[in-house]
């Protein structure tokens, strides 16, 4: 048995894939040149069999308050205003003070009866293709680490996100467009890091569409737009460059990148109008746009984003992330917790199970994850003086998946009797990027790369695969 | 799948060849070949990942003899030689009753059980002779610099240099010749973006064409290395390796309002060839130097910005871990900037490769732990500036400071007094103290290092803070500085120590490093070509004697790098042509021998350089401060998501603001690093996102309307004769017969698209010339150099 050197398994494994990425997009592109429809083979084969192809990962940027939503806790109501009796944590990131019970009230839903708080009615309909992890823990409670440990893994380092581990290791289904697209992300706390590709290849980076304080009608990937040429005029100036560089190709003698450069001009000219097509919410009918919201100015931002994910999704990008933040920190109800959280459900209640109903009647949802979350909860006891707010809380707490070979209508694992701890099943972010990536048929083990002396994966040297979620 | 596993599998796949101590059972070579090739293989792939080094599951090991006498946590015997039947390892593998069924990723086949059983058969023979384990500090970067005997070679008339020999030698016995070489163009055009990262202009390529005399080339060398913007290309490259950046990064995007004195020092010290081993010492320690005068002290302060321009956790709660991050970033950085080692791997457990240890780690740590670059660890965290204020400057600030004592103390005497006098006068007052507040003087002050409190720091288990074991003694890994170091003075930190360390002939690494970067951003790949890592991980050099040979004289020669360039350029290595000769890439398909130049694409900030260049557009001006929108420690965007910071200027590119978190996106699209970790060796990423830069950003439409302008500066021109001034301005080069009627063909196409635009016919004619200037920048010739 041939044991291939470590030299030639980095070949094939990593560098190899620039290339093989490349050599796919020329054949595609010589398909299409000659009138065949483009052919998708810049996939690669997962691991395993996959349960999910794709992710929509909607981060709910501050930390929304896993007490005052999925998470009711019959003590906390019972010890309102009491001190917490148990120890608090080493490290907090801000003084509180005694217990506060929820502002809302809960009720349960579906079949699974899994119970919803007053904040995410819409959502609540959906419980049933719903899995809870209610046990999920971090160790970072302040924003920028805690969310650069959710998307990347690290909150001290700079490491691939996520997103770009799975293009890496799953490359892209639709060659003209990317691999991994974040609508509207937020440039604060960790910024690029959270969709960057650190030292993955570049082209495993997400594609940000605008920023934060970007209304999401503006939001576009740079320079897609040309504003002085017509089409017609572009794609002659293209010829032109095309020529150029095929005569430089041509004294130069064979040369992958230079090859691979002449082809990304023709992508890039597709990308014009993929993009702006994919983007395009228009043609959607009254009835997709209204599900989402879209007719309600309060949901209609968070509604495009949703519908542009999923518009994204079914046009094979790997992973899209949506992002829930204005221009302040948008979950944080340090104080002001009813208004704040009030408002900030309100806005993305009805696009997510929106989302979720339409992803769902396509046949999308079998083979899409769909992730909801914060970098961290929230504490179940009072922050400031006008008992209404809660500080940030990495020891336990919420997030949901749906949909990609998950079951629905579970709730796994529970924080302690207050909501301060994971305590039951609990599951660490390592293990959650764990199992996001084994439902997408990656073993966390072995999707690594060599860089700085050593193989890398997302989850470090850490993680477990939660198989209790998968049906 | 097996592509996957084994990417951890090959180093664990070595221990299991040459840990294996002797048999018991006499096994023949039949036998041994046996195990080779058919049980090892299957216990790397299918079990030595939970079985193995890294973890044992059920205690129990599949890569060495021992574990596989042992056996796991049953105690049941894994494997009775010559008794298949009662091995417990065939009975898992067969998926038997009672026994837990491995690999759980699935059954083995059938062959594959066969293969086991036969094995066991056999006696389970090991290999009876193992070869040693190759002991880790005869690693080749370890031992001392030798200077190598030249190598003999045929072509004596192409090896002018002696560098050139040892090329040669290596080329020679492959069988493969060298390029000729390159022509005078495509040479100084190759020179000048390597020494100054621009392109050279259509009168420096005249110059150089007529300049006849043997020693031609050399004078454009001497030319290049005496512009400044030679220091503001190198000083860049040493940026990269730095890891420096105008802003924090990471959580609290905070500014690094007076990092660009760091950026303009290093970019000083290139242009004035300091010798690169005190180069290095002003960096570790330039605080702890002597000084002649205030200029000079203030140089040394701002060079020590080295250890304190990381991206910091600034907002982490838990200060110890911190400060601890912090340090250890500083030692990883230095480590691998300096030394080409990743000292960073031993902060949790011994250097799994190196033959570095944890105590070393803790050992340089302590240096750090002891040397102050923080002022306060309380979130959001401070970090330490060195006044840089003349004694003037800090007596007015003092006499400013006092003043507003004095002012606080007089609006208190007021506060509560009842009388409309006082009041109207305390009103008065408050509002001048706001006003002496925003208009109090700002000193001038650099991020770095000063003394802290020497002390030793305890070992941390696997990097923990909260498990700290016994303390080590501040000192420098045992591998490079021997058992038996000076210790390591009680009363200071041990920096100037460390510096004189690093930066000694003695140190093995220190200057086979950077002579192999300074060949990495000539030749755009090392002759290591793992610039960052010179371990036991990292590649071979190529050519090793070479190394030796470069190293050695660069030392001999004082460190010079200057000197280094010119012996580099002069060799006819270095002015090899491009051309393709497919025998030599069948051999060598990576040009590792370097049989021709390698194609390289310009880095961001030559593409962007040479944008402005070509178009007349740059602007020269030198130095000076890199932000001018938010203050020193202001936020570059908080938690709103706005970008303020503009790059807007036409000033080269390296002084242009370094985003972390938000790095510019040109920069970012052809691959300049996020600058929170350095990188010697930046790679070169073709995607369609590039390709919309050059069609679509205002950058590359206003550069192809201002080359335009230039195109057109002489007027009486003919169409063909603007042609050539396009060409020499943007390429250097004469255009081709072809070429002149391909671009003359797309004027008149342009022409006609746009004649229904309803333009008047000289607005037409240069939208057509614009984008057919477009077109030629976004040529692959404008970005790659030959």
């Amino acid at each position: 048995m041939h044991m291939p050197s470590r030299r030639e398994l980095l070949s094939e494994s990593a560098l190899g894939f620039g290339y093989l990425a490349l050599s796919d997009l020329l054949a595609q592109s010589h398909a299409a040149d000659e009138g065949k429809p483009p052919i998708p083979k810049q996939a690669k084969d997962p691991h395993f069999q996959p349960r999910a192809k794709r992710v929509i990962f909607l981060f709910m940027k501050g930390g929304p308050s896993h007490l005052d939503t999925f998470d009711p806790k019959p003590l906390l109501d019972r010890d309102d205003g009491k001190p917490y009796p148990g120890e608090r944590p080493r490290v907090v990131f801000a003084k509180t003070g005694n217990l506060l019970k929820s502002p809302w009230k809960f009720k349960k839903y579906g079949d699974c009866g899994s119970p919803v708080s007053e904040l995410f009615p819409n959502v609540a309909q959906c419980v049933d293709d719903i899995c809870f992890v209610h046990s999920l823990h971090g160790t970072n409670p302040a924003h920028g680490g805690a969310a650069m440990k959710l998307h990347t893994g690290s909150d001290n380092f700079i490491r691939p996100s996520m997103g770009a581990w799975v293009s890496y290791g799953l490359g892209t289904e639709n060659a003209n467009l990317p691999s991994f697209i974040t609508v509207c992300p937020t440039l604060a706390h960790g910024g690029v890091n959270n969709w960057g590709s650190a030292f993955l290849p570049a082209a495993t980076q997400g594609v940000p569409i605008g920023n934060a304080s970007t209304p999401v009608e503006q939001a576009k990937v740079r320079y897609i737009e040309n504003p002085r040429l017509s089409t017609s005029a572009q794609r002659k100036q293209l010829d032109l460059i095309g020529d150029l560089n095929r005569g430089h190709l041509a004294r130069t003698g064979p040369d992958a990148a230079l090859e691979g450069r002449i082809d990304s001009f023709e992508l890039a000219f597709r990308m014009q109008s993929t993009m702006p097509e994919a983007e395009d919410i228009s043609k959607e009918t009254a009835a997709t746009q209204k599900l989402y919201g879209l007719d309600d100015p309060t949901t209609a931002p968070f509604g495009k984003q949703c519908l542009l994910a999923r518009r994204f999704a079914e046009r094979g990008v790997r992973f899209v992330q949506v992002t829930h933040s204005d221009s302040a920190v948008q979950w944080d109800q340090h104080g002001n917790l009813r208004k704040g959280h009030s408002k900030n459900a309100l806005e993305v209640d009805k696009p997510i199970a929106g989302l979720l109903k339409d992803l769902k009647s396509r046949g999308l949802l079998k083979d899409t994850l769909v992730l909801w979350g914060g970098e961290f909860g929230r504490t179940p006891t009072v922050e400031g003086g006008g008992n209404d707010g809660r500080d940030h809380n990495p020891e336990g707490f919420t997030i949901w998946m749906a949909g990609g070979g998950l079951k629905g209508g579970l709730r796994y694992g529970a924080t302690d009797d207050y909501g301060w701890y994971a305590a039951e099943n609990k599951v660490h972010i390592h293990d959650l990027h764990a199992t996001i990536l084994a439902l997408l048929g990656l073993d966390h083990e072995r999707l690594t790369f060599k860089h700085a002396g050593r193989d890398f994966r997302l989850t470090d040297v850490h993680g477990r695969v939660v198989n209790d979620l998968f049906a | 799948m097996i592509i996957f596993i084994t990417t951890l599998c090959p180093l664990i796949a070595s221990a299991l060849l040459t840990a294996m101590p002797f048999s018991d059972f006499k096994a023949s070579p039949a036998d041994i070949e046996f195990f080779k090739r058919k049980v090892r293989p299957l216990l790397i792939d299918m079990c030595v990942r939970c079985h193995g080094a890294e973890k044992q599951k059920s205690d129990l090991r599949l890569d060495t003899v021992a574990g596989i006498r042992k056996g796991g946590a049953s105690g049941e015997a894994l494997v009775v030689p010559t008794k298949p039947e009662t091995s417990l390892l065939l009975r898992v593998v067969k998926h038997a009753e009672g026994v837990s069924n491995m690999p759980p990723e699935g059954k083995l086949t059938d062959s594959e059980i066969a293969d086991l059983t036969n094995w066991i058969k056999r006696g389970a023979p090991f290999p009876a002779t193992v070869n040693p384990e190759p002991n880790p500090s005869s690693h080749w970067s370890f031992r001392a610099v030798r200077i190598p005997a030249l190598p003999n070679v045929k072509n004596v008339k192409w090896s002018a240099s002696d560098l050139d020999r040892f090329i040669l030698a290596k080329l020679e016995s492959a069988g493969l010749k060298p390029a000729t070489l390159a022509d005078k163009r495509t040479l100084i055009r190759r020179a000048t973006f390597d020494l100054t990262g621009l392109p050279p202009t259509p009168e420096d390529v005249e110059a150089f064409l007529k300049d006849q005399s043997p020693n031609a080339f050399a004078k454009v060398v001497d030319r290049l290395l005496a512009s400044p913007a030679y220091g503001e290309r190198w000083g860049r490259h040493w940026l990269d390796v730095a890891r420096y950046a105008d802003s924090n990064g990471l959580d609290e995007n905070v500014a690094h309002g007076n990092a660009w004195r760091y950026r303009d020092y290093v970019i000083k010290s290139f242009n004035d060839d300091k010798p690169y081993d005190r180069f290095l010492t002003e960096q570790i320690a330039g605080d702890l130097l002597p000084s002649s005068n205030p200029n000079k002290r203030n140089e040394l302060l701002i060079a020590t910005g080295f250890l304190a321009l990381g991206p910091k956790v600034l907002a982490e709660p838990d200060e110890k871990k911190m400060e601890l991050d912090i340090v250890d970033e500083q030692v990883d950085t230095l480590g691998r900037t300096m030394l080409g080692l990743t000292l960073g791997c031993a902060r949790c457990h011994d250097h799994k490769f190196d033959p570095i240890s944890i105590h070393d780690y803790y050992g340089l740590a302590g240096v750090f732990a002891s040397t102050k670059t923080m002022e306060h660890f309380k979130k959001v965290a401070k970090w330490h500036e060195n006044s840089l204020a003349t004694a003037e400057e800090s007596e007015k600030i003092a006499e400013y400071e006092a003043q507003t004592v004095k002012l606080k103390a007089y609006i208190k005497e007021l506060t509560g007094k009842a009388d409309e006098a006082s009041k109207a006068e305390l009103k008065k007052r408050q509002a001048e103290l706001v006003d002496r507040d925003k208009n109090a003087p700002v000193l001038p002050s650099a991020m770095g290092a000063t003394e802290g409190t020497p002390t030793d720091i305890p070992l941390l288990r696997r990097g923990n803070h909260l498990t700290p074991g016994a303390l080590v003694a501040r000192r420098f890994p045992i591998i490079l500085a021997g058992e038996k170091q000076p210790p390591l003075p009680k009363d200071a930190s041990g920096r100037f120590e460390l510096a004189n360390w690093i930066a000694s002939t003695e140190n093995p690494l220190t200057a086979r490093v950077i002579v192999n970067r300074v060949w990495r951003w000539h030749f755009g790949s090392g002759l290591v070509r793992s610039v960052d890592n010179f371990g036991l991980l990292g590649e071979k050099p190529s050519h090793p004697e070479l190394l030796d040979w470069l190293a050695s004289h660069f030392v001999k020669d004082g460190w010079s790098l200057k000197k280094l360039h010119r012996r580099i350029m002069l060799s006819s290595t270095y002015q090899m042509s491009g051309t393709d000769n497919p025998k030599a890439a069948l051999i060598d398909p990576e040009n590792r021998l370097l049989w021709r130049a390698n194609i390289r694409r310009l880095e961001a900030e030559a593409i962007r350089d040479s944008l402005l260049a070509v178009s007349g557009l740059l602007d020269r001006k030198p130095g000076g401060p890199a932000l001018t929108h938010v203050n020193n420690r202001g936020y570059l965007f908080d938690h709103t998501s706005k970008d303020l910071t503009t790059y807007t200027s036409d000033r080269r590119s390296v002084y242009l603001p370094v985003i972390r978190n938000n790095l510019y996106d040109v920069f970012q699209l052809f691959d300049a690093p996020d600058a929170a970790v350095l990188n010697g060796d930046r790679s070169t990423t073709t995607v369609a996102t590039q390709s919309l830069f050059f069609m679509n950003s205002p950058l590359a439409m206003r550069s192809s309307d201002a080359l335009t302008d230039r195109v057109f500066e002489i007027a009486k021109l003919s169409d063909s004769e603007r042609v050539h001034s396009l060409f020499a301005l943007a390429l250097g080069r004469e255009p081709e017969p072809e070429e002149i009627e391909r671009i003359l063909s797309a004027i008149r196409t342009f022409e006609k698209e746009f004649s229904d635009a309803g333009s008047d016919p000289v607005t037409r004619q240069r939208k057509s010339w614009s984008a057919v200037c477009q077109a030629v920048l976004a040529s692959s010739e404008f970005i790659y150099i030959k």
